[in-house]
């Protein structure tokens, strides 16, 4: 049975490969194609931010501009090259950007470099965690939507799943904390740990930055737990998203596996509905999730941007809040172009593995 | 089989962090084991920009600062009174020479010596600097600094008995630092000034964290005038939501809760029968700026008239409730100011408290009507009445809108209220573009002269902060003549006289004054003695 299904998809993979040959198909080819199509959007997007951003005005004058005398700013503004032409400055910002120079927070001074070193691993933890939240609920739930669908668990959990991804990750951030910050105070609303475990944290040789690795490393399970309980409202702000597209996805594509021709066949052997969802089903209804975890996690990155203020979680999305409301579009715009590249990167891998799990998603 | 130990995996994972969640505590104080005061956690919402005090003019840089840094005098605690601090004696020995004889000893906590040339460096870097966030503009009065010998500096000033060089010397722009470790013609790192413990005041700092937490450790090498730190280790928890500052003061997961809750969440707090809110006097006021060019009747004003002008500015000081405002809005955090200079430094009156309304602080729309009628000022007069949004508080809003609707009220003004934000603000209001609008301010240093010579001193070589055309030769006299009087007594009057001919002048109307708040646990103490019209908020005094 199994070689009579191999047969025609094998025949299929062979047509393909016949009629894309001459232009050069294959993984390997979807690749470089995948990868040299990220460079023209980064460009692109980096011309937009930094054209955008200066529609205003120099970065000077946005956020000192109410605490300089004129002649102060122009001195500034002069110092900093900001009053040549746009176009030579696009050129240095760009030929900058190549050298890994982001520039300088014109608020405080930083460097955008370390910003985005120091607190772009924050961010990352903080999505691995709403990862975590979005595959431990929306699979799951998926599965039992589908095992049981059309029913009146399945229609409960569909508006569940609509709720989930429906709340902005602000309301449901502030949902949170009200519940487990005022009425029943069991779990910090704010920072990545307690102040002991911050000083713990600025101490740690050679950081990671992030604190469930370090915790790890220096053994301290107080710390990690501490590091972990802080975690879990912002993952779940987060993940709840996430995890509403996973459980309708996983449900809509159980639900079309489980009308496949082999999933009858193992019903007409007897095997349990149970067991067809849980064991002959499920990993063909996982595929499409990788292909739009891309999707999610760019979204989730922005979604980061208000988790992290409501819950004061250090990182990129939180800076970014902070340069903003400074006006700091030197900060803004480096932080931008980072998102912009790790979501651009992040999207590439994305394909790479649903291309290499799935051979009709290539080129 | 891998995905079933994957899915193992994260299943083990995920039960692992809910049982350490479970098991894990957040505490703060009094567990550190600490021989000396245990410890203490601070929270802000204030941001540090820079350690370097070359590059640093705010509050929240300033606040570190004053734990790290030395300075040559300090307030004594619960006054405005400056006493020497690494200084041994500090006085003027000509009328443009300010000499200060150094202790014996003093070093830094990497174990430099802290000599006469660490002074003169600290402020010959400043002015070499320049930078357009530090406080080199405080030291506009400063000509030289000389070092005769290790522990003798001489400021060579450039006016005659400057009474505001102790002040400066106090304020922003005195800490003195290390110049072993600071750069002399650039802005020094952070992490520089961290690594090399280049610290000399009540704490030195352990652990940095940049707008997250600093650790202070109390240094035992500490000689100045504030007593030595009342508790070993101080943690600061920086906040960009007061919010969850106030969250964490209602749980005790912080013991101090200093600057800025909202006037509600305070109000909130005080109910709370674990916590204290603590007021004291706040350097902070706020008023309305009147454009002498464009206000009605206004210089450059097609009907201009000095008298009108001068009847609509104190009808409106004759309309407005302060304590309404204050009481409404601010919940009280903030109080009825009738005087440009604040309550609580030494020669503040409060003239317009008799002057205007009901000669007790409250309204009265009858001395209004008056006030127009005299003047022949025709009713309703057209006030178009500028605020700012986003630079003063959340509040504003509600702050101009009360305004607004008192002055409605009289019958004898109607009020076109608009806000812009900051950015063009702080553009349009020196181009002349408001006829009258909302300002605030904080003291660079807590001296009577700080709420005056830079609002209203206005020369062609120095121009006034607020550049609203208000240019009296008198009063530049006046204002000139109260800095160089040595007899505080003899100042103080000169000061008062100031205010009482600015109250009838009426260049600005001061509104409100803002009390310094602080929120923390019933167990902690020391707090209501930092809560003094120095406005500095000194941690080695806090302990529980």
């Amino acid at each position: 049975m199994s070689a009579a299904i191999s047969e025609p998809g094998a025949e299929a993979a062979e047509t393909s490969v016949a009629v894309k040959k001459p232009s050069g198909g294959g993984l390997g080819r979807y690749v470089l194609v995948r990868f040299l199509l990220i460079i023209p959007t980064i460009f692109i997007l980096t011309t937009l931010v930094f054209f955008l951003m200066r529609i205003t005005g120099d970065p000077i004058t946005a956020a000192l501009g109410g605490r300089l005398t004129k002649a102060q700013l122009a001195e500034r503004v002069h110092a900093a090259g900001y009053d040549r032409p746009i176009l030579v400055q696009y050129f240095e910002y760009l030929g900058n950007l190549l050298k890994g120079d982001f520039g300088t927070a014109v608020s405080d001074g930083q460097p955008v470099s370390s910003i985005l070193l120091n607190y772009g691993a924050a961010t990352v933890e903080l999505v691995f965690y709403a990862l975590i939240v979005a595959f431990i609920l929306g699979i799951p739930l998926g599965m039992l939507a589908a095992y049981h669908r059309d029913k009146a668990p399945d229609a409960a959990l569909r508006v569940l799943a609509i709720l989930g991804y429906a709340t902005p990750v602000f309301f449901a951030g502030m949902i949170l904390k009200l519940i487990f910050g005022v009425f029943l105070p069991i779990l910090p609303v704010a920072g990545r740990g307690t102040t002991e475990t911050e000083y713990i944290m600025s101490g740690v040789v050679g950081p990671t930055r992030f604190y469930l690795i370090d915790a790890i490393r220096i053994g301290n399970f107080e710390v990690l737990g501490d590091v972990l309980a802080h975690a879990v409202l912002p993952a779940i702000a987060l993940g709840v998203l996430t995890a509403g597209v996973f459980l309708r996805l996983v449900r809509t594509n159980l639900i079309g596996t489980l009308e496949q021709q082999y999933i009858d066949s193992g019903r007409s052997r007897g095997i349990s509905e149970y067991r067809l969802v849980t064991k002959h089903a499920y990993r063909p209804a996982l595929i499409p999730i990788i292909t739009v975890m891309g999707m999610q996690i760019a979204l989730m990155l922005a979604g980061a941007v208000l988790t992290e203020t409501t819950f004061e979680w250090k990182g990129l999305g939180f800076k970014l809040a902070e340069y903003l409301t400074a006006r700091d579009f030197v900060a803004v715009q480096g932080i931008v172009v980072f998102l912009a590249i790790i979501v651009a990167l992040t999207n590439f891998l994305v394909d790479v593995i649903a291309a290499f799990i799935d051979p009709r998603v290539r080129y | 089989m891998k995905r079933r130990t994957g899915a193992k995996a994260v299943a083990i994972a995920a039960a692992g962090a809910l049982l350490l969640s479970a098991c894990s505590t957040s505490t703060t104080g009094g567990d550190s084991g600490d021989d000396k005061g245990g410890m203490l956690t601070v929270g802000t919402t204030d941001k540090v920009v820079a350690l370097d005090p070359a590059a640093a003019y705010d509050n929240g840089s300033s606040l570190v600062e004053q734990q790290i840094y030395p300075y040559i005098l300090a307030y004594k605690p619960g006054t405005a009174e400056l006493n020497p601090s690494i200084a041994e004696s500090a006085d003027f020995t000509e009328p443009t020479k300010y000499e200060v004889k150094l202790k014996d000893g003093l070093k830094y906590a990497n174990g430099n010596e802290l000599t006469s040339s660490d002074v003169k460096f600290s402020f010959d870097r400043q002015l070499k600097i320049q930078d357009p966030n530090g406080p080199s503009s405080l030291l506009g009065g400063l000509k030289s600094v000389e070092t005769p010998d290790e522990t003798t500096v001489v400021f060579n000033l450039k006016r005659k008995n400057d009474q505001t060089w102790p002040g400066v010397l106090a304020s922003a722009a005195g800490p003195i630092v290390d110049e072993d470790v600071f750069s002399a013609d650039k802005v020094t790192e952070n992490q520089e000034i961290v690594d090399g413990k280049a610290f000399a005041g009540p704490y030195t700092i352990d652990g940095f964290k940049f707008n997250e937490l600093i650790t202070y450790k109390s240094n035992p090498d500490y000689q100045g005038f504030i007593e030595p730190a009342k508790t070993e280790t101080v943690q600061m928890k920086y906040y960009s939501d007061a919010n969850n500052m106030k969250l964490d003061v209602q749980e005790g997961t912080i013991d101090v809760a200093w600057r800025s809750l909202s006037a509600t969440d305070i109000d909130d707090l005080g109910k709370n029968e674990d916590l204290k809110v603590h007021k004291g006097p706040g350097g902070e006021i706020r008023y309305i700026v009147f454009n002498y060019d464009t206000m009605p009747f206004g210089a450059k004003t097609d009907n201009a008239d000095e008298k009108k002008a001068l009847a609509v500015r104190q009808a409106m000081a004759d309309s407005v409730d302060r304590q309404a405002i204050a009481t409404q809005v601010y919940k009280d955090t903030f109080t009825p100011l009738y005087s440009h200079v604040p309550e609580g430094l030494p020669g503040s009156d409060d003239p317009l408290k008799a002057e205007y309304g009901d000669g007790k602080g409250g309204a009265d729309v009858d001395k209004a009507k008056k006030a127009l009628k005299d003047a022949g000022v025709k009713t309703p007069v057209e006030l178009n009445l500028q605020y700012n949004p986003d630079h003063y508080g959340p509040s504003s809003g509600d702050e101009y809108a009360l305004v607004k609707d008192q002055l409605d009220k009289t019958g004898l003004f109607k009020v076109n209220l608009q806000s812009t934000e900051w950015v063009q603000y702080s553009k349009d209001r020196t181009d002349d573009v408001y006829p009258m609008y909302q300002l605030g301010w904080f003291p660079d240093y807590s001296d009577a002269d700080n709420y005056l010579v830079p609002f209203f001193y206005d020369t062609d070589e120095t121009p006034s902060f607020l550049a609203n055309h208000y240019r009296d030769e008198a009063m530049n006299k006046e204002l000139n003549a109260q800095s160089s009087i040595a007899d505080e007594g003899k100042r103080e009057e000169a000061l008062k006289k100031i205010q009482g001919q600015l109250a009838e002048e009426l260049p600005t109307l001061p509104l409100l004054q803002g009390n310094q708040i602080a929120v923390s646990g019933k167990d902690v103490k020391g707090v209501d003695d930092t809560l003094d019209p120095a406005f500095q908020f000194r941690l080695a005094l806090l302990s529980k």
